[in-house]
């Protein structure tokens, strides 16, 4: 009779256990090309995580997809095997359009900072991007670039990776909606390191501005080749830039005249929420947090919000992202059907004093979704 | 473009290409040394790299002492590395199909990387600066410092291995064994200890490739297939087997890839790198200078 007792407390102790707690699967580059924005990623979800979800018995289960989409859909599946509500994944834009179709077998919904604007042109209810996508932050960049610097004859390197083809593609788009073409262009093989022979050809051209969508290596090296061969060109580049680590790679005085689009800036901000989390992020890291990991930490502490509101199954929670606003630390996040959740973006600019941006201009609600 | 442009084009693929040459010629003495490739050089060049900027702050980068100053250390601590590699990577599977040594290789480089990611970070890492202060500007050419610390410090590791194997007693018999091992140690030669050294030599040199490149081009974690695929490239342009040959294939590396990218575009000259790799392996699959001796591999 004992041995009956003390049996059924233990089931029903193990049952509200297993109801209550849930492992999130993080499913992220931690290794590869992506890996220093893989990493921020990661960080973002697991404070998270730590910080708004111990309460609910929420932990985290970090798997390294690497950059190939067979290692993404490889770790995707095997984290479906532990039925999570929903999955953080990949950054990785070629990762991430393999990941979906998995994703929507299963019916589980993917947190995702990937700024490839096909991931959430496919159809599927499943992918909540908390990045703003390209066509909110290109569509700054090539503002920032024509309506405040007044280029006219813009000049972009971009990555030859899908993101930097995205990217790409929008700015050239919003650029000639803004009646600055480019007058050059070149795609960079992650891999390359000289990248003179592009400066010099794009001299040739005689741009007035020179914009970067590259990677945060790629972005450094530009810059500083740049710079050393007296290049004075203003520049303005992608989200890599504003980097905490890839400004790290170039002396202060390089950075004159260089800003950069972006989500957010939290080493920007001097007081508030956003400068709470900064000071929690190092403490927690003991290193400088980027627009990735507070986007991903919006992100989570959303899919945490909605926990809290009774989401539990896989498809309460993607009834709750897609149905629901939140006022996340970086901005407010809404789907505007497809899962795109950020819509605004900041432009921060270096002053050749110092390695720390000032945000130079803020571009709320870009695509009119609030 | 201008002339002065070209000049510049031509400096930054000469100092590219010097680095590279080490990272081949480290290559070469393992092929010759025990007939194997050693698939870990490129992470062995990240790792120099890692190693440059884990010293720099011992030495006094801070002070601003000259990161030209660590590299006896950084070349004596990965030629130590090299001794623990042979005998980790190398002796224990000499006697297997030469399959095992690749993956074993492979191994070590993968476990390299790993460990760069944890000890380090994701993030590319800029070495210490080679020699402190900006470069004189010739008629408009910006000669930057660091460029001539690689191109000096590449042409003098270069020329001292060819004087090391080829004027040493040491030297001499680290190639009589590479060239036969047996009668190397029929003559009193003692072939472990001279394959050992040949990894010290090796992961020296690749060490001294990470400490150059690691300024100028950054360095990351994820480098090392490209230094290796480099590597592999310039040997087998150059003559596998061949020192000198390694030492060309990188510089006309080095120089092809700036040159026609600066003409056409950088996914026209990486096509055509691998087209005119194509083309060497199939009209002359010896390389520009050929071996002339008996190969091992």
């Amino acid at each position: 009779m004992f041995l009956k007792k003390t049996a059924l407390v233990v089931l029903i102790f193990s049952a509200i256990g297993t109801a209550r707690a849930e492992t999130l699967p993080v499913l992220v580059p931690i290794t590869g090309f992506l890996s220093l924005e893989g990493t921020a990623q990661r960080n973002g979800a697991v404070m998270a995580v730590d910080m708004l979800g111990k309460e609910l018995g929420l932990e985290t289960e970090v798997t390294d997809t690497g950059t190939s989409p067979e290692g993404a859909v490889t770790a995707l599946r095997r984290a479906l095997g532990g039925a999570p509500s929903a999955a953080v994944a990949s950054m990785l834009g070629t990762q991430m359009l393999a990941m979906i179709p998995v994703a929507d077998r299963a019916g589980m919904p993917l947190l995702t900072v990937s700024g490839t604007a096909k991931i959430t042109e496919l159809g599927s209810g499943n992918v909540f991007r908390f990045f703003p996508g390209d066509s909110v932050v290109k569509v700054a960049h090539a503002k920032y670039a024509v309506e405040e610097l007044g280029a006219k004859r813009p000049a972009l390197l971009y990555q030859t990776t899908a993101y930097g083809q995205s990217g790409a593609a929008h700015l050239k788009k919003t650029l000639a909606e803004l009646g600055a073409p480019l007058v050059f262009e070149e795609g960079i093989d992650i891999s390359v390191k000289d990248m003179l022979p592009a400066l010099t050809r794009m001299q040739a051209a005689e741009p007035d501005i020179l914009l970067l969508h590259l990677h945060s290596g790629s972005t450094a090296l530009v810059i500083r080749q740049a710079r050393e061969t007296g290049n004075p060109l203003p520049v303005v580049a992608g989200s890599a830039m504003h980097q905490p680590t890839t400004a790290a790679l170039l002396n202060p005085e390089q950075l004159k005249g260089v800003c950069a689009e972006s989500a957010s800036s939290p080493v920007s901000e001097q007081s508030g929420p956003v400068a709470d989390f900064t000071a929690a992020y190092r403490k927690h890291f003991g290193t400088e947090p980027d627009a990735f990991a507070l986007a991903q930490y919006d992100g989570t502490a959303m899919l945490i919000a909605a926990k809290k509101a009774g989401a539990q199954s896989a498809d309460d929670v993607r009834a709750w992202l897609a149905g629901n606003s939140y006022d996340g630390l970086a901005m407010t996040y809404k789907s505007d059907g497809k899962g795109n959740m950020a819509h605004d973006a900041v432009v921060v600019c270096y002053d050749g004093a110092s390695r720390v941006p000032a945000i130079a201009k803020r571009y709320e609600n870009v695509d009119g979704i609030r | 473009m201008t002339s002065l442009a070209l000049a510049q084009i031509l400096l930054n693929g000469l100092a590219l290409g010097a680095a590279y040459a080490l990272i081949a010629l480290g290559f070469v003495i393992v092929i010759n040394a025990v007939g194997a490739v050693n698939f870990a050089q490129g992470e062995l060049v990240m790792a120099g790299g890692f190693l440059s900027i884990a010293l720099a702050p011992f030495v006094g980068d801070a002070a601003g002492i000259p990161g030209l100053l660590l590299l006896p250390l950084v070349m004596a601590l990965m030629g130590l590395f090299g001794i623990g590699f042979a005998h980790l990577a190398y002796f224990p599977l000499k006697n297997r199909p030469p399959v095992a040594v690749f993956v074993s290789t492979i191994a070590i480089g993968l476990v390299l990387q790993h460990l760069a990611n944890a000890i380090f970070g994701a993030a590319p890492r800029a070495g210490p600066p080679l020699i402190a202060g900006d470069g004189p500007a010739l008629g408009g050419l910006t000669l930057s410092l660091q460029q001539l610390a690689v191109l000096a410090s590449a042409a003098i590791l270069v020329s001292a291995t060819g004087l090391f194997l080829g004027k040493t007693q040491t030297g001499r018999r680290m190639r009589a064994v590479a060239q036969d091992p047996e009668m190397a140690a029929a003559i009193g030669i003692r072939p472990a200890r001279m394959i050992a050294l040949s990894f010290a030599l090796a992961l020296a040199l690749a060490g001294a490739a990470g400490l150059l490149l690691s300024n100028q081009f950054f360095v990351s974690p994820n480098d090392g297939g490209l230094f290796m695929l480099k590597a592999y490239i310039a040997v087998t342009i150059g003559g596998w087997g061949r020192l000198d040959g390694a030492v060309l294939g990188a510089l006309l590396i080095g120089l092809f890839e700036t040159l026609v990218a600066a003409f056409t575009s950088y996914l026209a000259a990486e096509a055509l790198l691998y087209a005119m790799l194509l083309a060497m392996l199939a009209f002359r699959p010896g390389g520009l200078l050929p071996e002339r001796t008996r190969s091992r591999v």
